[in-house]
C-alpha cells in the first residue's frame, strides 16, 4: 500500500505525533481552554464573533438613536465619535474576519476530508492571540477613551498631536494583534488545502467554498502585513514622536498612511466578501438541486477578484488630488473588478434556474443577498467613475454603499451558511419558523436602514458626523433609517435566539439532513473527534451526489485519470 | 464507501511537508511587510536632504553585508551535511553561520551607534525614523532567525536532532535565506538607491 | 423623491456647470444600473417562484454550466464598463481646472482648521472666515490646504469635493450658475468638530461681489457708543486678540488660531454654520463656545454680563 492510501483508511494524514491528550477530550470548560481540536477552535472564533456583532450593534444603535433627530445631545460629539470608531473597528476585525475564519476553521478540513488544519497548535494559538487583540482594543475603555480617530485612523488626526489619549495606542497594539491571529489562521488554511485533501480531491473536485477560503486566507497574507508594519509605524509616530505620517511638522506625510491603509483596506473588504461568496456557491446549488452553474468560472472569477483587490486601492483616495493618469488607471481597475463579482452573481442566479428550489431559510437569505449585493455592486460601480466619487464620497451614500455590500451581501450571506451548517455543527436544526421571522424582519430593516441613506448622501450629508442641521428632509430620512435598525436589531436577536433554542430544542439533523453532496456530509452531526470514520470516493465535486445517483455521476476529470471509474 | 486503493489517480496536493509549505506561506508574507517598508522609505526620500549620504557608511556596511550573504552558504551546507548524516561537520557550518549573523549585527550595531552619537536618534527626523525602522525589523528577524539556529544547533549537541528532524532544518533554512534576501532589498534601497 | 432634485445641497440639483456634469454622469450610470437591478432582481424572484419544489418526482436536469453564456455576460458587462470609463475621463477633464485658464480666475486660498474656514483673497487682501462670497458664473479657483488635520471642501450644488491636507496643496474649481447662497460642509472626518465646520458660499452679481470685497477690505468700524469702545478695549486687553484677528483693532496681528472678526456683522452664520448670527447667539457663544459646539478650541473666559454685551457690541458694528 502507498503512503497515501494508508492515510486514506485513517481518515487524513493531519499527522499528530500523540493522540488528543486526555485534557481536551470531552466537552468540559477545561476542554475548550486547551483544546487544538478545529472544530472547537472554529466554535470558539464563531461565538467570540458573535459576541461582538452584539456590541457592535449596541454601537450602532447609539449612533442611530442619536442621528434620529437634528441637533440632538443624546451623545456628545466625543462619545459619537468613540462609537463610531469602535462600530467599525469591532464589526470589521472582531466580527465579520474572525467568523469567516471559525466557520473556514470548522469546515475547510471536513470538507477536504482532513483529520484536523495543518498547524493544530498554531490554529489554538492564532485563536486565542485574536481573542486578547479584541480585548486589548477595549481595554481602552478603561483610559477614559477608546480609540476615536475612525477605524481609518487617518494622520495627521490619529497623531498625537491631535489625539493625545491612549485609546489609539491600544487600538494599534490590539490589531497587530488579532492580525497575527489571522495571518496564523491564514497560513494554517493554506497548508491544509494544499496538503491534506482527500486522495482524489484534484484542485477541480474541490469544493468551492474551500476554494474561496484559499484565496482570501492568499489575500490575507498579503494585505494584512502591510497594515501591521502601517500601524507599527504610526505607533512609532505616536509613542516614539518618529516623523512618519507628521505632515506640516517634518516632512512626514498623510498621504502614505493612506496609501499604506488602503492598500489594506480594500483586499480587506474582500477578504469579507469572498468567504460569503463560498458560502453562497455551496448553499445555491444544494437547494436548487443541481449543480452550481460555471463551476470553473466561479473558482476562476474568485482568483481574478483575488488579484485585482490589490490592484484598486486609490479608489478610496480619489478625492485627496492625485494626477489624472493615476485616478484614470484606479477607476478602470475599480471598474475591472466588478466583472467577475457579476460572474458569480449570473452563476448563481442561474443555477437556481430550472432546479427545484427547496424555499427553505438557507436559500432565502441567499437570494436577499443576491439582490442586495448586486445593489452595493452599482453603487460601487458609481464610485468607480471618479467624479461621481468626487461628489459621493465620504457622505452618507458611502455608508450605504458599504453597508449594502457588507450587511446586505457578507452577512446575509453568513446567515444562509449558519442556517445551513448549524445542523452539522451541533447535531440539531434551526427552527424553521423563527428563521423566517429572522429573514423577513431582516429584510425589512436592513433595507430600511440603509437604503434612505443613499438619498442622505445625495443630499449633502456628510459621513462621520455626530449631528446635523435641520435641512430639508434630513431629520425625517435619519428617522426612517432609525426605526429600520431598531426593527434589524430586533432581527438579530430573533436569529440569537434561534441558535440557541435550536441548540436545545431543534429537531434531530443526521448526518445529512439537506441531501447535501460535499465531504462535511459524510459523517455524523457533530463529526467525531476524527472527523470521518471512512470517506467516500472522491471522483467530482460532489462525492455524496455520486454515491447517491450513481447513475447521474459524472467523473470530473484529473490529471492522472487513465479512464472513468 | 473507500478502500485503501481508491480512485484511479489519486491527484491531489504535491506530496510537501506541512512546515515546508507553512514556512513558505509565511514568508511570502513576510514579504510584503519588508515591501511596506521599502516602498515607504522611497516614498518619503524626498526629504530625506543629504543626510543619507553624510551619514551612512556605505562601503563599511557593503563589507558586514558580505557576511551575512556568505551565512547562506554555510547554511546550505550545513543542509548538504545533515542530509549526509555527517553531523559534526553539521555543526560547524551551523556554527559558522551563526557567527556570521552575528557580525552582520555587530555591524549594524556600529551604524546605530555612530548615527545615534552623531545626534541622528530614533526620532530625529523623517530620514532617522524611516532609516531605523526599516533597518530595525530586519534585525529583529535575524536575531530571530540566529535563535532559531542556535535551538537547532543546541539541539544537535544534545544529540537530540536527526534525520526525522529535516523539515525543521529546511524551514528555518528557508527563513534564513529569507532574511538575507531582505537585506540585498534593504542594502539597495537604504545605501544605494536614496543616498 | 422630487426633493432630491430641488434641495439644497443636492448633489443632483446643480446650480453649476461642474456639478450639472457630474450629475449628467451620475444620472446615466444610474439608468444602466437600474436596469442590470430590474434584470437580476426580476430573475431571481422568478426563478424562486417558477420553479420551486412542488413536491415533484426525480432531479431537476443537472446542467454543469454553458461556456457561449459565460463569455457572453462576461463581455456585455465588460463593455458597458469601457463605455462607462470613456465618460468618467471626459467628465473628470471637464471638471478640473483647465491647464491654460483663459483669463485671470478669480481665486481664493482656502485654509481647513479644526474647525472653520479660513479664506484670503490674495489680489487685495481681505480675510474673511466660513462664509465664502463669490462672482456667479465665473470659474473660481479654490487653492486648498490645512493649518492641521486633513479636511475636506464640499459644496455639492456647486461641484467636487476635494480634501485639505497638510503638506499637500491641492487646487480645485467651482462656479455658481447665479447669484445665490449654497451650502456645504467639511468632508473628511477631523475631529469632535466636524459635524460643525460647515460652508456657506454667497454667490453674488459681478457688481455687488465688488462692493463686498472693497468693504471687506476696510478696517472693522471704529467704535460709535461707549460699549462699542469698551468692547473693543477687551477684545485688545482680554486673550480674544491672541487668536482672533480684527483689522483696525489695533491689536498686533499674531498667528492665526481662530477666525478673522472684521465685519462679523456681514455674516449669516456664526461657528461655522452652528449658530445664526445674531446678537443673542453671539453672546451665548462667546459666553460659553464648549456648550454648543464640543471640543471646540476657544476656551471659556468667564466673562461678566456687561463684558459680553460690549463685546458683542463691537463685534457686530456695522460700518
Amino acid at each position: 500500500m502507498t503512503q497515501e492510501s494508508i492515510s486514506a483508511i485513517e481518515g487524513s494524514t493531519a499527522p499528530h505525533e500523540h493522540p488528543f491528550p486526555p485534557l481536551t477530550r470531552g466537552w468540559g470548560w477545561l476542554s475548550w481552554l486547551s483544546t487544538t481540536d478545529h472544530k472547537k477552535i472554529g466554535v470558539m472564533y464563531m461565538v467570540t464573533s458573535l459576541f461582538f456583532f452584539g456590541v457592535g450593534g449596541i454601537e450602532a444603535l447609539l449612533m442611530r438613536i442619536q442621528l434620529a433627530a437634528p441637533n440632538a445631545r443624546v451623545l456628545t460629539p466625543q462619545e459619537y465619535d468613540n462609537i463610531f470608531t469602535m462600530h467599525g473597528t469591532t464589526m470589521i476585525f472582531l466580527v465579520v474576519m474572525p467568523i469567516f475564519i471559525g466557520l473556514a476553521n470548522y469546515l475547510v478540513p471536513l470538507m477536504v476530508g482532513a483529520r484536523d488544519v495543518a498547524f493544530p497548535r498554531l490554529n489554538a494559538l492564532g485563536f486565542w492571540v485574536f481573542l486578547l487583540g479584541g480585548i486589548v482594543i477595549y481595554l481602552a475603555g478603561f483610559t477614559g477613551s477608546l480609540a476615536n480617530a475612525g477605524w481609518f485612523s487617518y494622520a495627521p488626526l490619529s497623531e498625537f498631536s491631535y489625539s493625545s489619549r491612549p485609546g489609539i495606542d491600544y487600538w494599534i497594539v490590539g490589531l497587530i494583534e488579532t492580525g497575527v491571529g489571522t495571518i496564523a489562521a491564514a497560513v494554517n488554511l493554506l497548508a491544509t488545502i494544499v496538503r491534506y485533501r482527500a486522495p482524489g480531491m484534484t484542485w477541480r473536485r474541490m469544493p468551492l467554498f474551500v476554494w474561496m477560503m484559499m484565496i482570501t486566507s492568499l489575500i490575507i497574507l498579503y494585505a494584512l502585513t502591510p497594515l501591521n508594519a502601517g500601524l507599527i509605524m504610526l505607533l512609532g509616530d505616536r509613542v516614539l514622536h518618529m516623523h512618519f505620517f507628521r505632515a506640516n511638522v517634518s516632512g512626514g506625510s498623510a498621504i502614505l498612511w493612506q496609501h499604506i491603509f488602503w492598500f489594506f483596506g480594500h483586499p480587506e473588504v474582500y477578504i469579507m466578501a469572498l468567504p460569503a461568496f463560498g458560502i453562497m456557491s455551496e448553499v445555491v446549488p444544494v437547494f436548487s438541486r443541481k449543480p452550481i452553474f460555471g463551476y470553473t468560472f466561479v473558482a476562476g472569477s474568485g482568483i481574478a477578484i483575488g488579484l485585482l483587490s490589490f490592484m484598486v486601492w486609490v479608489h478610496h483616495m480619489f478625492a485627496i488630488g492625485l494626477t489624472t493618469a493615476v485616478n484614470g488607471a484606479f477607476s478602470a481597475a475599480s471598474m475591472l473588478i466588478a466583472v467577475p463579482t457579476g460572474v458569480k452573481i449570473f452563476n448563481w442566479s442561474t443555477t437556481m434556474f430550472r432546479g427545484r428550489l427547496r424555499l427553505d431559510a438557507p436559500l432565502l437569505f441567499a437570494a436577499a443577498m443576491i439582490i442586495q449585493f448586486v445593489i452595493g455592486g452599482i453603487t460601487g460601480v458609481m464610485f468607480a467613475a471618479v467624479p461621481i466619487d468626487w461628489q459621493l464620497t465620504d457622505s452618507y451614500f458611502v455608508v450605504a454603499h458599504m453597508h449594502y455590500v457588507l450587511f446586505g451581501g457578507s452577512m446575509f450571506g453568513l446567515w444562509a451558511g449558519i442556517y445551513y451548517w448549524f445542523p452539522k455543527i451541533t447535531g440539531r436544526m434551526m427552527s424553521e419558523r423563527l428563521g423566517r421571522w429572522h429573514f423577513w424582519l431582516a429584510v425589512i430593516g436592513f433595507n430600511m436602514t440603509f437604503f434612505v441613506q443613499h438619498i442622505l448622501g445625495l443630499l449633502g450629508m456628510s459621513r462621520r458626523v455626530y449631528t446635523y442641521p435641520n435641512l430639508p428632509d434630513y431629520g425625517t430620512l435619519n428617522l426612517i433609517s432609525t426605526i429600520g435598525a431598531f426593527i434589524l436589531g430586533i432581527a438579530v436577536l430573533m436569529f440569537l435566539w434561534n441558535l440557541v433554542w435550536s441548540f436545545r430544542h431543534g429537531e434531530k439533523a443526521g448526518d445529512n439532513p439537506w441531501d447535501a453532496w460535499t465531504l462535511e456530509w459524510a459523517t455524523t452531526s457533530p463529526p467525531p473527534e476524527h472527523n470521518f470514520e471512512k470517506l467516500p470516493p472522491v471522483r467530482s465535486a460532489r462525492p455524496l451526489f455520486d454515491l447517491n445517483h450513481p447513475d447521474l455521476a459524472e467523473v470530473t476529470p484529473s490529471p492522472t485519470t487513465e479512464g472513468t471509474a | 464507501m473507500t478502500t485503501a486503493n481508491s480512485a484511479a489517480g489519486a491527484a491531489r496536493g504535491p506530496n510537501v511537508n506541512r512546515h515546508k509549505v507553512g514556512m513558505l506561506f509565511f514568508i511570502s508574507s513576510e514579504i510584503f511587510f519588508f515591501l511596506t517598508l521599502l516602498s515607504s522609505y522611497a516614498y518619503l526620500s524626498g526629504a530625506f536632504g543629504n543626510l543619507p549620504r553624510e551619514s551612512l557608511a556605505v562601503p563599511r556596511t557593503f563589507v558586514f553585508s558580505l557576511f551575512l550573504f556568505s551565512s547562506s552558504l554555510t547554511v546550505w551546507l550545513a543542509e548538504r551535511a545533515f542530509h549526509r548524516g555527517r553531523h559534526g561537520t553539521f555543526r560547524l557550518w551551523m556554527l559558522a553561520t551563526i557567527a556570521l549573523g552575528l557580525v552582520f549585527l555587530t555591524g549594524q550595531g556600529i551604524e546605530y551607534h555612530e548615527l545615534i552619537t552623531s545626534g541622528i536618534t530614533l526620532n530625529y527626523d523623517v530620514f532617522s525614523s524611516a532609516f531605523f525602522t526599516l533597518t530595525g525589523f530586519h534585525g529583529l528577524h535575524v536575531i530571530t532567525g540566529l535563535i532559531m539556529l542556535s535551538s537547532l544547533t543546541g539541539l544537535s549537541f544534545a544529540g537530540k536532532l536527526g534525520p526525522k528532524n529535516e523539515s525543521a532544518l529546511a524551514t528555518i533554512a528557508y527563513y534564513w535565506h529569507f532574511v538575507d534576501a531582505v537585506w540585498v532589498a534593504v542594502f539597495s534601497v537604504a545605501y544605494l538607491i536614496f543616498v | 423623491m422630487h426633493r432630491l432634485y430641488s434641495s439644497v445641497n443636492s448633489v443632483l440639483n446643480p446650480a453649476s456647470p461642474y456639478a450639472a456634469h457630474i450629475g449628467h454622469l451620475f444620472w446615466i450610470t444610474f439608468w444602466i444600473s437600474m436596469a442590470i437591478l430590474l434584470a437580476v432582481s426580476a430573475f431571481v424572484i422568478f426563478n424562486l417562484i417558477r420553479f420551486r419544489d412542488r413536491g415533484q418526482e426525480g432531479l431537476p436536469p443537472q446542467t454543469h454550466g454553458n461556456t457561449l453564456v459565460e463569455v457572453t455576460w462576461t463581455a456585455i458587462p465588460l463593455a458597458i464598463l469601457v463605455v462607462l470609463f470613456v465618460l468618467t475621463m471626459q467628465t473628470m477633464a471637464a471638471v478640473s481646472p483647465p491647464r491654460h485658464p483663459a483669463g485671470d480666475p478669480v481665486n481664493v486660498d482656502v485654509i481647513a482648521h479644526q474647525w472653520w474656514w479660513e479664506f484670503r483673497y490674495p489680489g487685495s487682501h481681505v480675510v474673511t472666515a466660513n462664509e465664502l462670497h463669490i462672482p456667479a458664473g465665473t470659474s473660481i479657483e479654490l487653492k486648498l490646504t490645512s493649518k492641521d488635520v486633513i479636511h475636506d471642501f464640499w459644496v455639492p450644488e456647486l461641484g467636487r469635493k476635494m480634501d485639505a491636507i497638510p503638506g499637500h496643496p491641492n487646487t480645485m474649481v467651482i462656479e455658481a450658475d447665479k447669484p445665490g447662497v449654497y451650502l456645504g460642509t467639511c468632508a473628511e472626518y477631523c475631529g469632535a468638530g466636524h459635524a460643525w465646520m460647515r460652508i456657506r458660499v454667497v454667490a453674488q452679481t459681478e457688481a455687488d461681489y465688488h462692493s463686498w470685497l472693497t468693504a471687506q477690505a476696510q478696517p472693522h468700524p471704529a467704535p460709535r457708543t461707549a460699549a462699542e469702545a469698551n468692547g473693543k478695549a477687551l477684545f485688545v486687553g482680554l486673550t480674544c486678540s491672541s487668536c482672533h484677528n480684527i483689522s483696525g483693532s489695533g491689536a498686533p496681528a499674531g498667528q492665526v488660531v481662530g477666525p478673522d472678526l472684521t465685519h462679523l456683522a456681514d455674516r449669516q452664520s456664526l461657528a461655522s454654520g452652528a449658530l445664526p448670527n445674531t446678537p443673542k447667539d453671539l453672546r451665548a457663544w462667546i459666553a460659553d463656545p464648549t456648550s454648543i459646539k464640543p471640543g471646540a478650541h476657544m476656551p471659556n473666559l468667564h466673562l461678566t454680563s456687561s463684558q459680553l454685551d460690549a463685546l458683542v457690541a463691537y463685534l457686530e458694528e456695522q460700518p
